[in-house]
Order: structure tokens, then C-alpha cells, then sequence
């Protein structure tokens, strides 16, 4: 079977968020609610402060709790590898939100419901990219079949400040700057 | 689009859904989609579904912010809803080529447009009375009441003929874009430099203008080295421009930023960074020239032949020959060479780092020197500049591949340089201008000239609270402003400096009109607000800057709720002036694009010259009803509607590169600059002359330190002994990511991207016994914020960066802006050429304990008053 999965050069993002925002644009989401979303880790000391930002969504695991957790069915991988979620089948019991290690699934106040990333399977379905992919200003994040992301371009899923890849194996691949390496 | 409507059906459930969340928006929650015409009411789930199952257009939508991007922005509208929003897919992206995609900003635009804070209709302040003013210092606090048009219209009119008749036109302070008010007699009017800082002077007189842009943005991957002072393109230019400077650092050139800010765009960029304190730039400068020229590393052949005043050889003709830059920095005359270490005191940056620094950039060639206007924007930013093309100069890179000195690039021309590939026509139209104002109002009046009645934006409140303005070499004169007339022209109150001041200023005057598309805070303080509408409700525009592309975008909806153009406002106050709208505005906007589109000519293939871009059919120019002839060019009209851009294609060692400065270096007698000595004037007696008469500040003619207002020296009570001040913190007040100015501040999704947070170094926090999630106040000798805080090592210790352009939320009990808008603590301390010093305001922090309870920006009400309030 296929895996869909996502590519992230660490080393080329500008912190700009422009894939937070086209994400939250395409799935018309409130404040609060984050299917992809940029965060940053920093350290060292003045003069030499280091800082490496991570843009994170749903990873489409191979091995996804969500879905293994999910007691109405709702939640369920497509042919390609992309976690879906069937809103009808939903009962908004948080299962996936708390099995999901990197925080993907967002419960949604006023539908009682969850929702998340499914990668734009619509847009995918028509031949065009994820939203936040088209929209990134560095042209850092890429989509694909991981295992051809990975011969392209190499990555890991394991940077420091992530979970062990070994819980649901991410399809995310990162190339990491010196100080996000494990 | 077939496959589209299938898929917009499956996903009709959650469109659906989405919409009815629209039914809530009354309610004050954030619009994520509304029916243009219909308000934002209540959209029935029959109705919703079917326009969820409809299918639509892509139309090319304005992103008409004044950010440094210049963007492609699309929107997808389905029965005139606007759906979602995407950026350039019109050809294929690759580096030499790229899509001209859009930022956070720009993405967010429809968040703008519909969002349940527009204005909706006029209103008045409840307490305003015409004559008067009434209860002027209600102005900020005061109720609303909604109001028609007319008589929202017939007030204005009535309040500028009484005060043109009492007092005189120079009592209305106004910009003079609003030609009723030219027919009327004219304004006093606001002038400055904004955003280009203290760069234009010293570029009008050193290199005769020349060099603001750079090389071509091809050439960026010649250069060896290349630095960037001040830059942060990732905030401040979003869009391409951090992206073609990757492109260089990736073709193997070495990047070093120079910024008291290791900033987002420095973590991307950055091979090194080097710190330096707000306002001290010039020190530094003056330390890496002292080492330059002691260990002969400058490029003399290269002075002696373009510049003149670097020594007492080559000097410009009458110049006293001890007034030389090389004697300045050797302290030959005035005994203190200006050393490493000297600079270091100053600069704050490591002596050796200087030195590591200046032999880089004295030896590396070729090397790519470029400048922002950010270490400009203080007062006596001219040194700055001085000291900046100076030390440049000294390396000898100009008029070759990959070596450039250039200032003031920033905004949209940020990694670009050379003439505009493809431009757009002109608009025409008569443009009744300002007869008591003839000067331009950017970047500044002439100061030695009389024809002009301005007030530079740094000192506009401080003149209207006293009574007293700077005009040039008039001196101090009288004026008595009893109108602010703020139509169409952004947002002063925010956006200028001493906003508290401000405030004052607004709360003495008599009348206070303000055109706006959100209560902000210039509309706030006003009595009279007009709801206008965004580009995306006008028949389209122009959107140029980066030489490589133009845009050009289209209506998006019809306007919304009562909400009338800048420019019909501008006829109507026209007409209850007595005037014929033809007078006040001679063209409609359908004619005035369509002059755009038919002037638009693009570079030739071989680069020789132009040609026409835009073939126009009688049928186009019948469709649009205007005033044409038809034309052949290169694309046809609807073609170019509907793409919405049109981008010259680029690769390496194609026609249309550019090296500035090619033709003086190769021939200086043949093609001499625009200077007075017809070369780069490092020394510049007609510069000294000009600033003084500006009537604030005495410049050197050479690049000189001198202590800046607000600066590193002012944070103590005595330097010499080194006694600090109750303000010892020095605040830089940046572009923001989250917002361009004052554009964008309001919308959720934005503020929950980017916090707002003052940047600290943990050491300034330990020593004030803050902690990472405390609430501080920021207090400077104008005002104080509240924010929470960001501690970081990426700050210089000493010294902090809070983002420009939050709306104003001042606490009336306290005095205290609960949003941070960083103009209520940048004083409007005047010098130089009228220089707003945006980049250097002293403060103290400490730890909040007061009463307001500090939520979230994204959690905050939107600012909807109940005048705006219901659709019915």
C-alpha cells in the first residue's frame, strides 16, 4: 500500500507561517483551531542564540493511534495513506485527540466534533498540491510518496523535540538544522 | 472544474456548516464567510448548500497592504462568496522564475475584507456637536449613533467652510491627496520621510540618487559576500525577497546581518550576525573604517578616482581639506581615532568582531553591501548613511558582478535593483493639487523653499497641542489646527509617533472626520467615521514594485453594507463644497485602470527598449464603455484579467540584467553622477546645509558620530561617569509579522500566529526579577504598553524589539496602551530631515501588577459598536 507523507527542510523556513494561515484558510478554521501549525525551539546564549522552527501537521502515520483508538470508525487510512476523518461517523468522543502523540486531531467546540488535516484529499484528488505546500514562501515543504520523498530528499522523524517516531511511525521527513539533531 | 463541483458537494456538510457559523457573526465571532450583498445575515442551510454545491471562479484579488511584498492573490468566489484564497499557480515555480507567492498576510486578506469588524455605515460620536466639537474630550470614549451619507456628507462640508471662514484653510490639517479640499483653498498638510527613514537627503546629495535598489536579482548569486544591515525581509518583505537572498547563500555567497536582533530572517540567512545597539551604527562603521585604512585594506585607487572627502587630496572644491573622513577616523585633528574599541564602548559590539568584520568585508570581492532603512530611522539617521556609503565606497565594490552598495533597499524593491522590467500606464486625470502646499509631501518639502504649509509627522500633535510648527528656514511659525481631516489616508493617529500626544491633539481641534474600513484607531478619536471600501469592492487596480512582475487585480464583490469609495467621498464633500465633481475628480475608475492597462509595456526580448504588452479589441474596450483605441501587444486583454499577473521570465545571463553604477565606473567623465562634484561625495557640504535648514539638527558633511536622541548615551543621566538613566533600555519597534503597519492587526487567525510579545534578553529580565510568563510594562519618557513577554538570546542584552502597529487600546484609567502600539512610547523627538526615530526610544521594564487583566490579543473582542451593531 502507499503512504502519502510530508517533507520539511527545517533549514530553509522563515518562520513566516504562511502554511498555518493557507491551512486554516482552506478548512475555514477559527482561532483556537490549528490543523497545521510552526513552532520553534531555541537556545544557546548571547552571542550565539540558536533557534530551528518545525511546521507540523497531521503526519498520516503508518501506524496511526488515532485511528487504532477510534471507537466509532470514524477515523480511518485511505488507500494512499492519508488518515481520514468521516464527520458523520464522529461522536466527538476525544480518543484520537488524546492518543495522537503530535497533537493532530483538534476537537471542535461548536461541532461537538473533530476534526483534522487529511492533506487536502480533495485538492490531491484533482491533481493539485496540499494547500500549505502551494502556499510555502521557501518552498520547504513538499508532499509525496514518503518513500520516494525519502530517496529525493533523505530526512528523519526523529528531532529533538518530537516523540519517538517508533509510536505510530510519522510520514514526515525533516531535515533537520545541527541543533534539532537526536 | 468538473472534478470541483463533485467535491464541493461531498464536502457540502462541512461548507454547510460553515456557513451557518456566518448566522453567529452579528454575535461579534469572526467571519469566515459572508454573502456580499446580503450583510452579514443569516445564510439559511438551502441557500448554503446551494452554494456549496456551485461552482466558481478564481479571480485575482487585491493585496493592496504597503507591506514589502507585492504578491499574487487569488480568491475563489462562488455566487459572489468568497470561499478560499490561493497565490500564484500561473506558471511553473522555479528559482530564476519564481511564482510570486503570498505571505500570511496576504492569505488572510478575506479574514480583512469580511470580517464582522468592517465598518458598516457613517456614524457620529454621540457627543459631537457641529460648531464646536461639543464634548471634545469624550473623543476616543465617547458612544456612537449611525447616521445617513447625507447628513454625514453635508457635516463635513459645513465644518471645512466654518473653519476655512473663521480661521483660514491653514487651519485644517489634512493630506493634500484630497483635491475638495485643494478646490476649497487648500490644507496645511502632513510631510515626511515614514519609512525611508534619513535616506533620502544623503542619497540626493552623496550619490545622486542612485542607489536604492541594488544589482539585478539574478546578480545576488555573484557576489562572494553579502551583507545586509538592518534587514529582515522575513517579516518586513515577505513574499520573494527572503527567498532570493537563500538562493544567493545556496549559489555559495556568505551572509552576515548586522541588527541588535538575531531575527527570523538571520536564523534562516545568517552565516554570522553582528550585534549592534540601536542608533550606534555610525560607531561601529567609523570602528571598521579606523581598521580598514590602519591596516591599508581600503581600495584607494577606487577613492581617488569616484568619491571625493575621503582625504585632504580629494577633497571637493572649498572644502576645508581638514574636514576629511580618513584625518575624522584616524583623530588626526580631534585626537580620538576612532578605534575598535572606541566603537565597541559605543556599539556595544565585540572589538575583535569589528575587526573579523571589517577585514571580511575590505577583502572579500566581490561583495554585496546593502542597507534597509531600518538603522536610518533615528533622529540623525543621516550620519548612519553617511557612514554606511562611506565605509562602502572604501571597498570599491560598485559597477561590477555581485558588488553593490546599496541603500535604503528594502520594501518592495528588497533584493531586487535595476529599471522595471514590465511596468503599467499612467492613470491620468486632472489631479487638482494643494495651493498652499507644492512641494512633494514625500519624502519632504525643499527646505530652503517658502511654498509650502506641512507639518512633518513627527512633530504633527506637538504643533497642534502647541500652537507651533518647524518650517524649514522660516523657522518656528504659528498655526492654529482646528480640523484633522483624515479621509483616505491610512491611519495617522497609530502610525505617527507620540501617540499620546496624539491623542491630546485630537481631543483640542474642533472636528475630527476619519474614512476607515475598521474602527481604528484614528476612527475612534474621531467624530465623523465613513465606512470605505477595500480593493477587493473596487473595479480593480495595480500592484507593482518588484521590476519583475505587475499585478492586476479585479473586483471581488460588490461593496459592502453602505461602504462607498475614498474617491466618491472625496466628489460628494466636493459637490456640497460648491464644486463640479469633474473638478474634484476628472476621470471614473473604470477609465483610469483601463489608461493603466493600455499604457502597460513590457522590456523586449533583446532588452533594446519597450513595447506595448496589451492587445485591447474595440469589443474590450466596448464591454468596459470607455474612452480607448484598440492595440496590439503581446497578450490579450481578458487573458491578462483573468492571470491577473504578468511576470517577465528570467534566467542567468539573459538580456535584462542590471549593474548599477556600470557606466560611471567604466567612463566617470562621460557619465558623471547627479552630484554636485559629478562623483560619490563622501564629503557633502550641500547635505550639511540641507539638514540644517530643516531647522531641527547640525549634521557634519562628513560621516560623523554623533549621540543620537533617544540612543545608546541617553539610556544613562551621565555617560561619563556612567551613571544610567530612569529609561536605560534601549527599544527598536519593528515591522511586524503579524500585521503590515496597522493593516491586518485585527484579524484572529493572525494575532494567534504572532503573539505580540516584547523580545528580552534573559539577563535585562533576571536583573528586573521578571520571569518568562510575566506581564510587563514598558515605560518610556512618552508612555507606557503592557505585553507579555519573550525572552530570548537572540536579543542583545540591553536592548528590546516590541512590532509597530498594534491598535491603540488605552486604558482611561491608567493611561496604559494594553496592545502595545509602540508609538505610545516613541516620542516625537524631530530631527535631521524630519526623521520619525522609530529605532531607538529609551524605556525601563518592569513586572505588571496593576488591575488589567491581560488576555490573549486572539481572545479579544473585535472592536463592533453597537452603531454598527445589527443588520436590522
Amino acid at each position: 500500500m502507499a503512504q502519502l507523507g510530508f517533507y520539511f527542510d527545517m533549514t530553509g523556513c522563515s518562520k513566516c507561517k504562511t502554511c498555518q494561515i493557507a491551512c486554516k484558510d482552506k478548512n475555514d478554521l477559527k482561532q483556537g483551531t490549528l490543523f497545521r501549525r510552526v513552532t520553534s525551539f531555541e537556545g544557546g546564549k548571547y552571542p550565539h542564540p540558536w533557534i530551528y522552527n518545525l511546521s507540523i501537521a497531521c503526519n498520516h502515520c503508518e501506524k496511526p493511534k488515532c485511528v487504532e483508538n477510534c471507537p466509532s470508525g470514524a477515523l480511518y487510512k485511505r488507500e494512499d495513506g492519508i488518515v481520514m476523518h468521516d464527520q458523520e461517523k464522529c461522536i466527538g468522543c476525544r480518543l484520537c485527540t488524546w492518543s495522537c502523540p503530535y497533537g493532530a486531531p483538534q476537537y471542535i467546540e461548536e461541532l461537538g466534533k473533530v476534526r483534522k488535516c487529511d492533506m487536502c484529499a480533495d485538492l490531491i484528488d484533482k491533481g493539485e498540491n496540499p494547500a500549505c505546500v502551494d502556499a510555502c514562501l521557501m518552498r520547504v515543504l513538499k508532499y509525496g510518496d514518503i518513500e520516494e520523498l525519502k530517496k529525493e530528499y533523505g530526512g528523519t522523524s526523529d528531532i529533538k523535540g518530537m516523540p519517538d517516531s517508533s509510536i505510530t511511525k510519522p510520514s514526515f521527513l525533516i531535515k533537520p538544522k545541527s541543533e534539532a539533531k537526536r | 472544474m468538473a472534478n470541483l463541483l463533485e467535491n464541493a458537494k461531498k464536502y457540502s456538510m462541512n461548507r454547510r456548516s460553515f456557513l451557518g457559523w456566518t448566522a453567529t457573526l452579528t454575535a461579534g465571532t469572526a467571519a469566515a464567510l459572508t454573502l456580499p450583498g446580503c450583510g452579514l445575515a443569516k445564510v439559511d442551510a438551502d441557500e448554503a448548500a446551494a452554494i456549496a454545491g456551485k461552482e466558481g471562479e478564481w479571480i485575482t484579488a487585491a493585496c493592496w497592504h504597503n507591506c514589502g511584498g507585492r504578491c499574487l492573490n487569488k480568491a475563489y468566489v462562488v455566487d459572489g462568496v468568497v470561499l478560499r484564497q490561493k497565490t500564484d499557480d500561473t506558471h511553473p515555480d522555479t528559482p530564476d522564475y519564481p511564482q510570486q507567492r503570498g505571505c500570511a498576510r496576504g492569505r488572510s486578506q478575506r479574514q480583512q475584507v469580511f470580517g464582522a469588524d468592517r465598518l458598516k455605515y457613517p456614524m457620529k460620536r454621540k457627543n459631537w456637536e457641529p460648531g464646536t466639537g461639543g464634548k471634545r474630550d469624550l473623543r476616543g470614549r465617547d458612544e456612537w449613533v449611525r447616521i445617513s451619507w447625507d447628513e454625514a456628507l453635508d457635516s463635513i462640508a459645513a465644518e471645512l467652510k466654518r473653519i476655512k471662514e473663521s480661521y483660514g484653510n491653514k487651519s485644517i490639517l489634512s493630506k493634500s491627496s484630497i483635491t475638495s479640499i485643494n478646490a476649497l483653498g487648500g490644507s496645511m498638510t502632513y510631510w515626511g520621510t515614514t519609512s525611508d527613514g534619513a535616506w533620502p537627503k544623503p542619497q540626493q546629495f552623496m550619490n545622486g540618487n542612485r542607489s536604492r535598489g541594488s544589482n539585478d536579482r539574478l546578480d545576488l548569486k555573484n557576489a562572494k559576500l553579502i551583507v545586509l544591515w538592518g534587514s529582515n525581509p522575513a517579516w518586513s518583505s515577505a513574499g520573494n525577497p527572503a527567498y532570493n537572498y537563500k538562493q544567493a547563500k545556496d549559489a555559495g555567497a556568505k551572509i552576515i546581518m548586522v541588527d541588535p536582533f538575531y531575527t527570523d530572517s538571520a536564523q534562516l540567512l545568517a552565516d554570522e550576525w553582528i550585534p549592534v545597539r540601536p542608533g550606534t551604527d555610525t560607531a561601529l562603521l567609523l570602528g571598521m573604517a579606523h581598521y580598514m585604512i590602519t591596516n591599508n585594506l581600503h581600495d584607494q585607487a577606487f577613492l581617488d578616482k569616484y568619491c571625493v572627502g575621503f582625504d585632504s587630496d580629494h577633497m571637493p572644491e572649498n572644502a576645508d581639506p581638514k574636514e576629511n573622513f580618513k584625518d575624522y577616523v584616524l583623530g588626526t585633528f580631534d585626537g580620538q581615532p576612532k578605534t575598535p574599541e572606541w566603537a565597541s564602548e559605543h556599539c556595544g559590539t565585540d572589538a575583535e568582531l569589528i575587526r573579523t568584520f571589517a577585514h571580511q568585508v575590505a577583502v572579500t570581492k566581490p561583495m554585496t553591501f546593502s542597507s534597509s532603512s531600518a538603522a536610518a530611522r533615528t533622529v540623525l539617521g543621516e550620519q548612519f548613511c553617511q557612514a554606511f556609503l562611506t565605509v562602502g565606497w572604501m571597498t570599491g565594490n560598485v559597477g561590477k558582478p555581485g558588488a553593490s552598495i546599496c541603500s535604503n533597499n528594502r520594501h518592495n524593491l528588497q533584493s531586487y535593483g535595476g529599471p522595471a522590467l514590465v511596468k503599467a500606464g499612467k492613470a491620468g486625470g486632472s489631479s487638482l493639487p494643494n495651493p498652499l502646499y507644492k512641494q512633494p509631501t514625500f519624502p519632504g518639502p525643499d527646505p530652503f523653499h517658502t511654498d509650502w504649509h506641512g507639518i512633518v509627522w513627527d512633530e504633527a500633535w506637538n504643533a497642534v497641542v502647541t500652537g507651533e510648527y518647524t518650517a524649514g528656514v522660516r523657522g518656528k511659525q504659528p498655526c492654529d489646527i482646528r480640523a484633522l481631516v483624515n479621509i483616505g489616508v491610512g491611519n495617522p493617529l497609530n502610525q505617527a509617533t507620540n501617540l499620546m500626544k496624539g491623542i491630546e491633539a485630537f481631543r483640542k481641534v474642533e472636528f475630527v472626520v476619519n474614512s476607515a474600513h475598521f474602527l481604528t484607531t484614528t476612527a475612534k478619536y474621531s467624530d465623523i467615521v465613513l465606512p470605505a471600501t477595500s480593493e477587493w469592492e473596487k473595479f480593480g487596480g495595480f500592484l507593482t514594485g518588484n521590476p519583475e512582475m505587475i499585478i492586476h487585480y479585479s473586483q471581488i464583490t460588490e461593496p459592502l453594507y453602505e461602504c462607498k469609495d475614498d474617491n466618491w467621498i472625496n466628489i460628494e464633500i466636493g459637490k456640497r463644497l460648491g464644486f463640479d465633481p469633474k473638478e474634484i475628480d476628472s476621470l471614473s475608475e473604470v477609465q483610469k485602470v483601463f489608461n493603466q492597462v493600455a499604457g502597460c509595456t513590457v522590456i523586449k526580448e533583446d532588452g533594446s527598449g519597450y513595447e506595448t504588452l496589451i492587445t485591447i479589441t474595440a469589443e474590450d474596450i466596448a464591454e468596459l464603455a470607455v474612452d480607448g483605441t484598440p492595440q496590439q501587444g503581446r497578450i490579450g486583454y481578458k487573458e491578462f484579467k483573468e492571470r491577473g499577473i504578468y511576470q517577465v521570465p528570467r534566467s542567468p545571463g539573459d538580456k535584462f540584467g542590471h549593474i548599477d553604477y556600470k557606466e560611471f565606473i567604466e567612463d566617470p567623465e562621460k557619465n558623471p553622477l547627479g552630484t554636485e562634484s559629478g562623483k560619490f561625495q563622501i564629503h557633502s557640504q550641500a547635505l550639511m546645509d540641507n539638514i540644517e535648514a530643516f531647522g531641527w539638527s547640525k549634521l557634519a558633511p562628513i560621516a560623523k558620530y554623533q549621540y543620537v536622541t533617544e540612543g545608546y548615551e541617553e539610556t544613562y543621566s551621565d555617560y561619563e561617569k556612567q551613571v544610567k538613566a530612569d529609561c536605560p533600555l534601549q527599544l527598536t519597534t519593528i515591522h511586524y509579522a503579524r500585521r503590515s503597519h496597522s493593516t491586518l492587526d485585527n484579524i484572529p487567525g493572525l494575532r494567534e500566529a504572532f503573539g505580540n510579545e516584547l523580545y528580552m534578553n534573559p539577563s535585562d529580565a533576571e536583573a528586573r526579577g521578571i520571569h518568562k510568563d510575566d506581564i510587563v510594562k514598558v515605560t518610556s519618557r512618552h508612555g507606557s504598553v503592557i505585553r507579555p513577554l519573550y525572552l530570548t538570546e537572540r536579543m542583545m542584552p540591553g536592548t528590546l524589539t516590541l512590532g509597530q502597529g498594534a491598535w491603540a487600546e488605552i486604558d482611561e484609567e491608567s493611561g496604559i496602551c494594553k496592545a502595545g502600539a509602540v508609538n505610545v512610547l516613541n516620542g516625537g523627538l524631530c530631527g535631521g530631515q524630519g526623521t520619525q526615530g522609530y529605532n531607538t526610544c529609551n524605556v525601563q521594564v518592569e513586572k505588571y501588577n496593576g488591575p488589567i487583566r491581560l488576555q490573549p490579543d486572539d481572545t479579544w473582542p473585535q472592536r463592533i459598536v453597537s452603531a454598527q451593531g445589527g443588520t436590522k
